[in-house]
């Protein structure tokens, strides 16, 4: 549950200046690293700078939701709402200078879906990408690449959650104890067009699910004219605690404030910086010490990896505690209150097969 | 001088009749004497002082007499060699050692009025075991075995005695068995005898009264049918075993003590309601939920759903609860 989670504990912030702060400092950490190579100087003009790099992220970000609304087949927003967290975290602690987007962000979509029980085979996967099949391959590569070093980075935190499961709660709850409002249902278009425009701002790392949910909703609510703060008030039992309601509204603010101030960079902007960003890999500046290797395996002892031919034999078993997840719309789900633990076993070989006990 | 020589060689011998060819030797000293083939073989070894001796290198060695061991010079004697049992000598030291120690320190768990101090007395016998081994402070150690050895006579003595009363009740309990499966054996063997002579005289009185009697041969082999299943059933009445032991393990006739068991006082544990903290609005009962109503807006369950133990109250609680949780929190 979110309350107890690490997601509360460990990736919601205070505001946007402690994000700001975090993005800056991953940004210094590579000046330092690329000028302690000897290639390049402290603040040379061909290294990006912050706000460039988040001009970046967000172009890639909204790639991934592009990425994963044509996926075949169709993926549920809760696997794309994890994935674009992933690339949200990722970022947050490292730039882009050192790990191109474009594969973290197939990346955190790979993961995402395994993550969230969301089955597809490798093969499957870059089959979404419209590229020739050694074009996918290389791409499949890249991914795993990547993988492990991804989920270090997200500190081994992969459980995320998502509002759309608050928001359906939420029209629950509005149907069953506030009469006012006669057809919640009519609010769900809209508070679903404000959660996809959320999903590219920062909310997602600085309010909990249920509040953005929540926002979602009285934001319909007021755009067709209705005003639900009685909702607040009555039903949440928030007349006598000013404060807390007081703190609620405020945040909603703040979010509607995030959607409207959002703007997407524009396409030549995207282009001279994406052209920076490939002269700075082009750099050669080879951080890591052996590129073939698959990132974050360097402290093992692993050997580079083999041509898929040979892959059969040698799966990589990661073993990960999870909770289980319900899908937002389908309820099959059978779960409790406490938190039922489900092994999921993956393998890194090419092979998505997420078998629960 | 001869003879007493070559009485000498005859124990020896006897003792080392048992090797084959490659099993070493140890001396009381313990010290590692074994062959290698036949001649003498030096060898250096991470256990202290070790020589490799062949069988005719040592009865050389005593027919001179007592010898003493190359190393250490402690007085040998040809009794004290033995056969060593493993193959790292280190481990067959010590397990000589052990042998020894634990016949002076023999006590058990019920001689010790707490586990803790039963530890420490296992820990005390390893320390010494330790020593001796490697060792390690050698006269000290042997003084406290010696120490421990006055200190404790009657138990000793007393723990002596009852191992042995344990190992001839093992025996017993052993031999009983054994009779037990021989008498069972017999007794099926018999029976089997049995059953096979009464089948012989079925056959041979159907075919006499086939010969003689004037009934149809359909009645009367109906009538043998129903005699030899009715003897086999007779026959196959399962054989008294008497018990030994009372279906919880005590064995019968053996003196159970009747002393009260040993109350343990500990606090008693008192059941505290989990509290979570949820940072917002209080969720309804998964019980309340239809009464409050709010099944009515939740995908009702199918009947395949509820056979699997799934309820609609289920979702709508998850719903409810993601809905609610964190809802009033804000990081500071």
């Amino acid at each position: 549950m979110y309350h107890s989670s690490t997601q509360r504990k460990r990736w919601t912030f205070c505001n946007g200046q402690q994000l700001e702060r975090c993005r800056e400092e991953a940004n210094r950490n590579f000046h330092s690293k690329a000028a302690a190579t000897g290639k390049v100087q402290q603040n040379d003009f061909r290294l990006l700078k912050p706000h460039e790099e988040l001009a970046i992220c967000k172009h890639y970000e909204k790639r991934l939701l592009d990425f994963c609304s044509v996926f075949k087949p169709a993926m549920p927003r809760s696997v794309v709402g994890t994935a674009s967290m992933y690339f949200k975290r990722f970022y947050l602690n490292n730039s882009v200078m050192e790990y191109h987007p474009r594969i973290i962000m197939l990346t955190c979509v790979f993961l995402a879906c395994k993550v969230d029980e969301f089955n597809v085979s490798s093969a499957q996967f870059v089959g979404n990408l419209r590229e020739s099949p050694a074009g996918q391959e290389k791409a499949l590569e890249q991914i795993l690449e990547y993988e492990l070093l991804l989920i270090q980075q997200l500190n081994f935190h992969l459980i995320v959650h998502n509002p759309y499961r608050p928001f359906e709660g939420f029209l629950i709850d509005l149907k069953t104890r506030y009469p006012v409002l006669e057809n919640p249902e009519v609010l769900r278009k809209t508070a679903d067009d404000f959660l996809s425009r959320v999903a590219l701002t920062d909310a997602y790392l600085l309010f909990s699910p249920s509040q953005i949910a929540l926002a979602a909703i009285l934001s319909s609510g007021s755009r067709a004219g209705i005003n639900m703060e009685s909702y607040l008030s009555e039903s949440l039992k928030l007349k006598e605690d000013r404060t807390t309601l007081a703190k609620l509204l405020d945040g909603m603010k703040c979010m509607s404030n995030l959607i409207r101030k959002y703007e997407l960079p524009k396409s030549e902007e995207v282009v001279a910086l994406k052209q920076k960003l490939e002269k700075c890999h082009s750099l050669d500046l080879l951080l890591s010490t052996n590129s073939k290797k698959r990132k974050g395996y360097e402290d093992d002892e692993y050997v580079a990896k083999k041509p898929k031919v040979d892959e059969v034999g040698k799966p990589i078993v990661l073993f990960f505690f999870f909770h289980s997840n319900c899908h937002d719309k389908s309820n099959t789900a059978t779960e409790t209150n406490f938190c039922t633990h489900s092994y999921s076993f993956l393998c890194c070989s090419g092979r998505i097969h997420i078998s629960c006990t | 001088m001869l003879m007493l020589g070559a009485l000498f060689n005859q124990s020896v011998s006897k003792r080392l009749d048992s090797l084959s060819a490659i099993t070493p030797l140890q001396c009381l000293c313990v010290h590692v004497w074994g062959m290698q083939g036949t001649y003498l073989v030096p060898f250096e070894d991470t256990v202290q002082n070790k020589q490799f001796q062949c069988e005719s290198c040592v009865e050389l060695l005593f027919v001179r007499g007592a010898g003493n061991c190359h190393e250490c010079d402690t007085l040998l004697r040809k009794s004290n060699f033995r056969v060593q049992l493993f193959e790292d000598p280190a481990i067959d030291k010590e397990v000589e050692i052990r042998k020894k120690v634990l016949k002076i320190y023999n006590k058990r768990e019920d001689d010790f009025p707490s586990l803790n101090e039963y530890n420490d007395f296992l820990e005390e016998i390893e320390e010494i075991v330790y020593n001796l081994t490697n060792n390690v402070d050698l006269e000290n150690t042997k003084r406290k075995m010696e120490l421990y050895q006055k200190d404790n006579k009657e138990v000793i003595q007393k723990n002596k005695i009852k191992l042995t009363r344990e190992q001839e009740e093992l025996e017993e309990a052993l031999e009983i068995e054994r009779q037990e499966s021989e008498r069972r054996r017999l007794l099926i063997q018999k029976e089997e005898q049995i059953q096979q002579i009464l089948k012989r005289k079925n056959k041979q009185a159907l075919l006499d009264d086939l010969e003689k009697s004037s009934l149809p041969a359909s009645l009367l082999l109906a009538q043998h049918k129903d005699r030899s299943t009715q003897l086999e059933m007779q026959v196959e009445k399962p054989s008294q075993v008497r018990p030994v032991t009372f279906s919880t393990g005590i064995k019968m006739g053996q003196a159970i003590s009747l002393a009260p068991v040993p109350k343990l006082e500990e606090a008693l544990y008192t059941y505290q309601p989990l509290q979570v903290e949820t940072y917002g609005p209080q969720v309804p009962e998964l019980g309340m939920l239809g009464r409050l109503g709010y099944l009515t807006h939740v995908r009702a369950a199918s009947p395949q759903d509820v056979a699997g133990g799934y309820t609609s109250s289920l979702a709508c609680s998850r719903a409810l609860q993601d809905a609610f949780s964190g809802l009033f929190w804000h990081p500071n």
